[in-house]
């Protein structure tokens, strides 16, 4: 007896396995092959036949479903793992697989290369020297995949390149003295400076327009998503080695912090920019998801800090080393607004996340000014320190992104305005920041004498 | 006969926008429509005539909402927009613009081949 349900079902597991249709689609699809069949029948076919016929009728449920995935809006490792020709032609793709493995297996080495003259990076005292140059060992690397790819004309990766030497050079040869302050600072600031030039070799000749940008500021953003995972995902795999040679009472500890931390960590930059960068061509990405699933919760847990502060009338600058981190999160915070509004569809109308955005913004506007309000009453009790003028710099660059971006989200729902406008200013923005991210990184140790 | 598959791609647009003009529709019924229409000369693949809907959907020519059917099966219906029915007319000059202009042609070549049977 021909179970027909059974077969409408293995029918449409066919198509879902594809993986370019959503669910809608497939019971769109299996309706009208059911309505098909009972036409069939009523003709006076058999089960049987009705259900070959009508399927044959639908046509190659390959065909189909790559018809669909040119305008699903769902897909994104599945294309880009399993049919990349799709994507990029083969040849093309080996030869960017080739430079990931070749570039991660050079960077580690440039990281392991200094213990041959018995500097370990890794050692505890040598922590700052390697939080300043860690951003050499990757992200020259980076910027060269991106100049490769696009095949830049020399002046582009001469200037990238001079850059990067010139930086290189000078916080290398600033001395530094007790208590570091200007140092410390240096090496948490030359990072974002170097990412943002990084970004000019990423955007190729366009760096200048909007369009490129926001999609710079999209891929900074998911770059960083991806590579914690993948750098989970490698702390997973070292943990997994330390306990199974624990059990043959061997210590694998040695060979995990030696080499497969450092090429782990190297390797899982090399693959998400990779990873990130191809994805970029497949259809749609994952941006939006992930913008809707994080800026409510990130809006929460903001507005739940920021009534306990208040409720409670605490201060959390009282403490000197918080106005730092605390700037790193309101930064975090205008991160994924951003990365929010590069995630938009500029054409769509406003939406509740449009609204949630603008609520995460002002929220962090009131943190930020609070936070302003500390660093300025502290300047004017303490006296200037390198510290102090970072935190200060920080939260007035911030404080003009949130109050612009406030602003004009106001402006924007009010219908004043196309949305495009936000863009233009967040992208324009960008070269405040690097303007300060240099400052801090190279200016302000001269400033205070490499205290 | 068959009709080549460039035509059928090429005249899908206007087949359906111009049978969701008439009333809102859902997939099968517009397949059916098609072939009564033609008398079973275009044999569309019917899977194909999903991904094009969603191309409409997509450009804003159409909407969908779903509605049960009699038999408990959830149909999707489309309904034509008003820059659907614009896309329509346009599409309409376009054909009707082939469709004289090979009429003309299809003319002139009968006349010839009736002069030189009278010469």
């Amino acid at each position: 007896m021909f179970d027909l349900a059974a077969n409408i079902r293995s029918w449409s597991d066919l198509l879902r396995a594809k993986g370019d249709l959503s669910e809608p689609d497939i019971i769109e699809l299996e309706n009208h092959l059911k309505d098909e069949i009972d036409d069939l029948i009523t003709i006076g076919l058999s089960t049987e036949e009705a259900f070959l016929i009508s399927v044959k009728r639908m046509g190659n449920v390959h065909a189909i479903s790559k018809e669909y995935s040119k305008v699903s809006t769902e897909n994104l490792w599945k294309h880009l793992m399993l049919n990349p020709d799709g994507a990029l032609d083969s040849g093309q793709n080996r030869k960017y697989i080739a430079m990931v493995i070749i570039f991660s297996l050079v960077s580690g080495t440039l990281f392991k290369l200094p213990e041959l003259f018995g500097l370990n990076l890794l050692d505890s005292e040598n922590g700052v020297l390697f939080f300043k140059n860690i951003s050499f060992f990757i992200l020259p690397f980076v910027a060269a995949f991106f100049l490769i790819k696009h095949q830049s004309p020399w002046k582009t990766p001469a200037v990238i390149g001079g850059i990067f030497a010139l930086a290189w050079l000078l916080i290398n040869l600033y001395p530094t003295y007790s208590p570091n302050d200007t140092e410390f600072l240096t090496a948490l600031h030359l990072p974002l400076f170097l990412w943002l030039i990084t970004g000019i070799a990423y955007m190729g000749i366009n760096w200048k327009t909007t369009k490129a940008r926001m999609n710079f500021i999209r891929f900074t953003g998911e770059s960083v998503i991806y590579g914690t995972l993948i750098f989970c995902g490698i702390i997973v795999l070292a943990m997994f080695i330390q306990a199974m040679f624990f059990a043959i009472q061997i210590n694998a500890s040695w060979f995990i912090q030696n080499y497969l931390i450092v090429y782990g960590a190297s390797s899982a930059a090399m693959i998400t920019i990779y990873l990130v960068e191809t994805k970029k061509s497949v259809v749609e990405n994952f941006a939006p998801i992930l913008a809707k699933i994080f800026s409510p919760l990130f809006l929460l847990v903001m507005l739940v800090f920021l009534g306990v502060m208040i409720g409670s009338s605490k201060s959390p600058f009282i403490e000197r080393d918080y106005l730092i981190a605390f700037d790193f999160m309101l930064a975090l915070v205008l991160g994924l607004v951003i990365y929010v509004i590069s995630a938009r569809n500029p054409h769509e109308r406003n939406t509740v996340f449009d609204y949630i955005n603008l609520a995460l913004i002002l929220t962090a506007l009131i943190i930020d000014g609070i936070a302003l309000s500390a660093i300025v009453f502290r300047l004017s009790a303490y006296g200037l320190t390198p510290n102090k003028v970072a935190a200060l710099g920080e939260n007035l660059v911030l404080l003009v992104n949130l109050a612009g971006l406030a602003w004009l989200y106001i402006r924007f729902f009010l219908n004043k305005f196309d949305f495009k406008k936000i863009e233009v200013f967040q992208t324009s923005y960008l070269y405040v920041y690097a303007i300060w991210f240099g400052m801090v990184a190279f200016l302000l140790p001269i400033l205070f004498g490499f205290q | 006969m068959n009709v080549s598959k460039d035509l059928i791609a090429a005249s899908a647009i206007p087949f359906i926008l111009a049978i969701l003009k008439q009333e809102d529709s859902y997939g099968y019924a517009i397949i059916k429509k098609v072939k009564e229409l033609t008398a079973d000369e275009l044999i569309w693949s019917e899977g194909m005539l999903y991904p094009v809907l969603h191309r409409l959907e997509e450009k804003n020519f159409i909407e969908s909402y779903w509605q049960g059917s009699e038999k408990g099966r959830q149909r999707k219906y489309y309904r034509i927009k008003e820059e659907g029915l614009t896309e329509l007319d346009m599409q309409k000059k376009q054909w009707d613009i082939v469709h004289s202009a090979l009429s003309k042609t299809w003319l002139n070549l009968i006349k010839k081949k009736e002069e030189f049977q009278y010469v």
